[in-house]
């Protein structure tokens, strides 16, 4: 199963906004998305409390798993959102 | 973080049978909880409500998780939750809400506190547990 690992560039990590922005994107790729830390439980990548049971912190690496037709492309669009801090220009955010 | 940390919850900060005129009524209610326990100061309610218009803390289940923002932090004293059920619900912008966990966290406290409940939610049996409690010694051993 094709799988990525990359740091939360978030510099909150992932809870909030950061964590709800990337639950709604992975709830619109067209396969099922995964996500743990390390050898953790994987977690459905479009589950807010699944998301935020990983605990991430800013730079902790998390792995993304996707099985099926247009898996791939669904990892990068998430890798790619993970890279980004999206916290960035919200100054009520924490 | 594999190892959830006990959550730091204490039986007077637990509510079982609130009731609230809206979603900002209830996160004030969590707000005074906290303030009564002696974890925050009050300009951390204010910060719960902006933090809650700027995102929802609606985390599914029936279960919202208000908490203040960054800049709010200094007006935490200690790291502490407060639980409060409303057995009739609460709108929260739309979804309905039965069980708000009030979070105050010193830095980067909060993500841990949020993982350790969700770990909890995430367990359908404990999650209902939760929502049905009745008695103040459920919620504490579910969430300790």
């Amino acid at each position: 199963m094709p799988e990525r690992t990359v740091a939360v560039a978030s510099s909150s990590g992932l809870h909030a906004r950061p964590a709800k922005i990337f639950v709604q994107e992975a709830a619109r790729q067209g396969v099922r998305v995964r996500i743990r830390v390390g050898e953790g439980k994987p977690v459905p990548a479009s589950s807010m409390l699944g998301v935020l049971s990983l605990g991430a912190v800013h730079g902790t690496q998390v792995t993304l798993d996707a099985d099926g037709p247009g898996a791939e492309e669904a990892l990068d669009t998430l890798v790619k959102l993970l890279s980004r801090d999206l916290d960035a220009g919200e100054a009520v955010d924490g | 973080m594999p190892d959830a940390a006990p959550l730091p919850l204490e039986p007077r900060a637990v509510v079982l049978d609130a009731r609230a005129a809206g979603r900002d009524d209830a996160i004030r209610q969590c707000g005074e909880l906290l303030l009564a326990v002696g974890a925050i100061t009050e300009p951390y309610i204010a910060s719960m409500l902006e933090r809650e218009r700027s995102i929802s803390t609606y985390v599914g289940e029936g279960v919202a998780i208000p908490h203040g923002t960054a800049k709010a932090k200094q007006d935490v004293l200690r790291d502490a939750v407060c639980v409060v059920r409303f057995p009739e619900g609460v709108d929260w912008d739309g979804e309905r809400v039965g069980l708000c966990v009030g979070i105050a966290a010193k830095g980067n406290g909060h993500v841990a506190l949020l993982a350790a409940l969700a770990d909890v939610l995430l367990d359908p049996d404990r999650a209902r547990n939760l929502r049905e409690a009745t008695e103040v010694e459920t919620v504490m051993k579910e969430l300790l």
